[in-house]
């Protein structure tokens, strides 16, 4: 951490929402993208990613230092975003992008044909996502999307670098065989 | 075609990943030429990564922060005004049984005092005391003037004879 950020968080820690809000410039977009992963629509990710925030704000007393800041606010993310899928799973509500439909950003995306298949590609991503357990999800999102080696992956996760490889190996497999499941018509 | 390189498949994945040692890097690059398998599965997981990572790098970037900031401040302040009825309702917040052997007998005994203490405090009317300035007897009349401590009134009094009195002004 370097002294710059240290000098942040103990702002933070003592209140200072002048110093959350240079943390949410820095990080907002790591936090929304993990949210994203997880949740797969707009309107639940920047709901998570308001959550984060605010928790953070409220809790940032308990961070010690121990792990790097970084990780720590990836735990919470993903714990966050976890939590909110869940809840999502008992009473799904309409979200942005099925209300206003897909934004797309250029005069190729927008044909009618292109948006069905982004949208059904999208659709088939989060399925397949949705069937892993949350331990598997959390290490494939944090990977795949954040780009984090193993050891920051056991660090926000909590666990072991034999763990992760071994999450992110059977995470792997088991979203390939469902895509191909869900291909071939056996969704 | 198998779908799993028995020479390779322990290192693929952490190549793909790039958390390989130098020495495995290049064991797995002089595999990679001689074996479909490996680039197959190595292709595989390249179209995995990009099938969940594309579509969540697309959203981030046509995303539009800074409404999202005044509504985590104002999620702060309100929070911070919740915290504040927190502390009161736990304040207010007893168990039954203190409930029943505290609470009540004390509120009881509120009425009670309030009830009870306009009742013991009443302030009873009385007329300020007056002193006598000047008495004045005459064959007619006997005057008598009273002069009240603090106010600023003068009272005279008119008698007839000395038990019989006419009237004040």
């Amino acid at each position: 951490m370097d002294v710059n950020e240290a000098q942040l968080i103990s702002r933070c820690q003592q209140g200072d929402q002048e110093a959350l809000r240079e943390i949410f410039n820095q990080y907002h977009q790591k936090v929304y993208r993990v949210a994203y992963g997880v949740v797969r629509q707009r309107e639940e990710a920047l709901d998570i990613v308001q959550e984060v925030f605010i928790k953070l704000f409220r809790s940032i007393r308990q961070f010690k230092g121990r792990s790097r800041f970084y990780t720590y606010l990836y735990r919470m993310t993903m714990n966050t975003a976890i939590d909110h899928s869940r809840r999502m799973a008992k009473g799904p509500r309409l979200s942005m992008d099925e209300e206003e439909g897909i934004q797309v950003s250029d005069d190729a995306e927008r044909r009618p044909d292109r948006i069905l298949d982004q949208k059904e590609l999208e659709e088939r991503v989060k399925w397949a996502m949705d069937q892993l357990p949350p331990d598997q999800k959390a290490c494939l999102i944090l990977r795949e999307v954040e780009g984090l080696s193993y050891l920051e992956i056991a660090e926000a996760t909590r666990s072991s670098i034999g763990t992760v490889m071994s999450r992110l190996h059977y995470g792997r497999k088991k979203v390939q065989e469902l895509f191909k499941a869900y291909m071939e018509g056996g969704r | 075609m198998r779908s799993e390189c028995p020479s390779a498949s322990k290192l693929l994945e952490k190549y793909f990943d790039q958390e390989v040692t130098p020495e495995e890097r290049a064991l797995v690059e002089d595999h990679l030429p001689d074996c479909p398998v490996c680039r197959m599965s190595l292709d595989s997981m390249q179209n995995l990564r990009s099938l969940i990572k594309n579509p969540v790098e697309k959203a981030a970037r046509e995303e539009n922060f800074p409404w999202v900031w005044e509504k985590i401040e104002r999620g702060i302040q309100w929070k911070e005004r919740q915290g504040f009825w927190d502390v009161l309702k736990s304040w207010l917040d007893v168990t039954p049984l203190l409930k029943k052997k505290v609470l009540i007998p004390a509120v009881a005994v509120a009425i009670l005092i309030l009830v009870t203490a306009p009742l013991l405090f009443k302030k009873t009317t009385s007329y300020p005391a007056m002193s006598v300035v000047e008495y004045v007897e005459s064959e007619t009349y006997n005057v008598m003037i009273y002069q009240p401590e603090n106010e600023k009134v003068t009272v005279i009094w008119l008698f007839n004879g000395p038990e019989e009195e006419v009237s004040p002004s």
